[in-house]
């Protein structure tokens, strides 16, 4: 049975259970797969660790915890520390290349690959979709669902008014995230 | 941001197709403006029945600082409706609205409809406020403009003048729309749902 266990970490007010929610989202509601969120919040409603643990999978989930990630997506340097050792070598992580340095917690044989994802959100105009900006990323570089899936489950978890933008920044997302990996297979 | 045209019915049962401004609208354009009447001309900020007025307006189309949409019908323009913002400076978070309609489209509807989809547009692009400038006695204006959430913020007294020569108050009308991304901040809060229970 094909199984994927991704967790998300990040700060409070990040977005980090939302990225995880669209995630599960997409898989259950618009692809036909299995997917369970644990969620685990810090004491503080903002700037607190945060993280989220998401496994999609063809068939029923009998254990949601995830300790050993396919995909990593990181959005804070404490996430980073935390959560990087944690990756399966053959794991590839997702992470904000402008507030995040990639050292040797990495395991050997992971891949790493950044997006500049606030900075994206900034240009967008609004910071606040800066989690949607790494949604858009994760779908691109993965493929682990489909495209349709994703812009479907982000369109239907956002509050009414905001949709376009954070279509954008999904896309914006999505496109870096594709041309990216085209990059790497060129020179790879 | 979508960019597809989107087919309105209006009041009178009129479909009429509201999109993008595209650089083959020049022609039309200025049809459109040449045919409006002097007096709904004389508030507009720019002679548009010169044609190079209406090849710059159509030249500025790459320009994101200006968001222009037209309604059509049947091969006709007969409204223009743009966005205006500044990409620096202290009113970054700011957009103004102008809508212009055909005579024989007024009281159609069809300015709402124009000023309806600029609102979504503004959204979209992140923005904060909206103001749009309507004269006094546009009484109809300032009710649509009210139906999207504007309200009244400032009165320029005596500030424009009509084609007889008769000086208007020009009334400044406000729409805050960043309250739409409170909902979206609550969203990413990551606050446990139990906290302080």
């Amino acid at each position: 049975m094909a199984k994927s266990e991704i967790r998300v970490g990040g700060l409070g007010g990040q977005g980090v259970i939302l990225l995880g929610h669209i995630i599960g989202k997409a898989a259950s509601i618009y692809d036909s797969k299995h997917a369970t969120l644990i969620q685990a919040f810090g004491p503080e409603a903002r700037g607190s660790a945060c993280s989220a643990q998401v496994t999609v999978a063809d068939e029923a989930i009998g254990y949601p915890y995830v300790k050993n990630p396919d995909f990593l997506v990181i959005m804070s340097p404490d996430a980073y520390t935390q959560f990087a050792p944690q990756l399966k070598p053959t794991g590839t992580l997702l992470y904000e290349n402008e507030l995040i340095t990639i050292d040797d917690r990495l395991p050997a044989g992971a891949r790493a690959l950044g997006i500049p994802a606030t900075r994206f959100a900034e240009e967008l105009g609004r910071r606040l979709v800066l989690n949607i900006v790494m949604v858009g990323f994760f779908a691109g570089v993965t493929g682990l669902l489909s495209k349709d899936a994703m812009e479907k489950a982000v369109k239907g978890s956002v509050p009414k008014g905001t949709e376009e933008l954070n279509l954008r920044a999904f896309r914006k997302g999505y496109e870096y995230g594709v041309e990216l990996i085209g990059a790497a297979t060129v020179t790879g | 941001m979508d960019e597809s045209p989107e087919l309105v019915s209006l009041r009178n049962g009129t479909k009429v197709t509201i999109r993008p401004m595209v650089a083959g609208d020049g022609p039309a354009l200025l049809s459109f403006f040449r045919g409006l009447p002097q007096e709904d001309r004389q508030f507009l900020r720019d002679d548009v029945t010169r044609p190079e007025v209406i090849e710059r307006f159509v030249a500025k189309l790459d320009d994101d600082s200006v968001i222009p949409l037209v309604a059509e019908h049947e091969g006709r323009l007969v409204g223009d409706g743009t966005l205006h913002r500044t990409r620096h400076g202290w009113e970054v978070h700011v957009a103004a609205l102008r809508v212009v309609v055909a005579r024989d489209f007024q009281r159609s509807g069809l300015g709402t409809a124009l000023a309806h989809q600029l609102v979504r547009r503004a959204v979209g692009l992140g923005l904060d406020k909206l103001v749009a400038e309507v004269v006094d006695n546009q009484i109809g204006a300032r009710r649509a403009f009210e139906k999207l959430g504007f309200h009244q913020e400032a009165t320029l007294k005596g500030h424009v003048k009509d084609i007889h020569g008769a000086k208007h108050d020009l009334v400044i009308m406000a729409n805050d729309v960043s309250h739409i991304w409170e909902r979206m901040e609550a969203l990413v809060a990551d606050y446990s749902p139990t906290a302080g229970d």
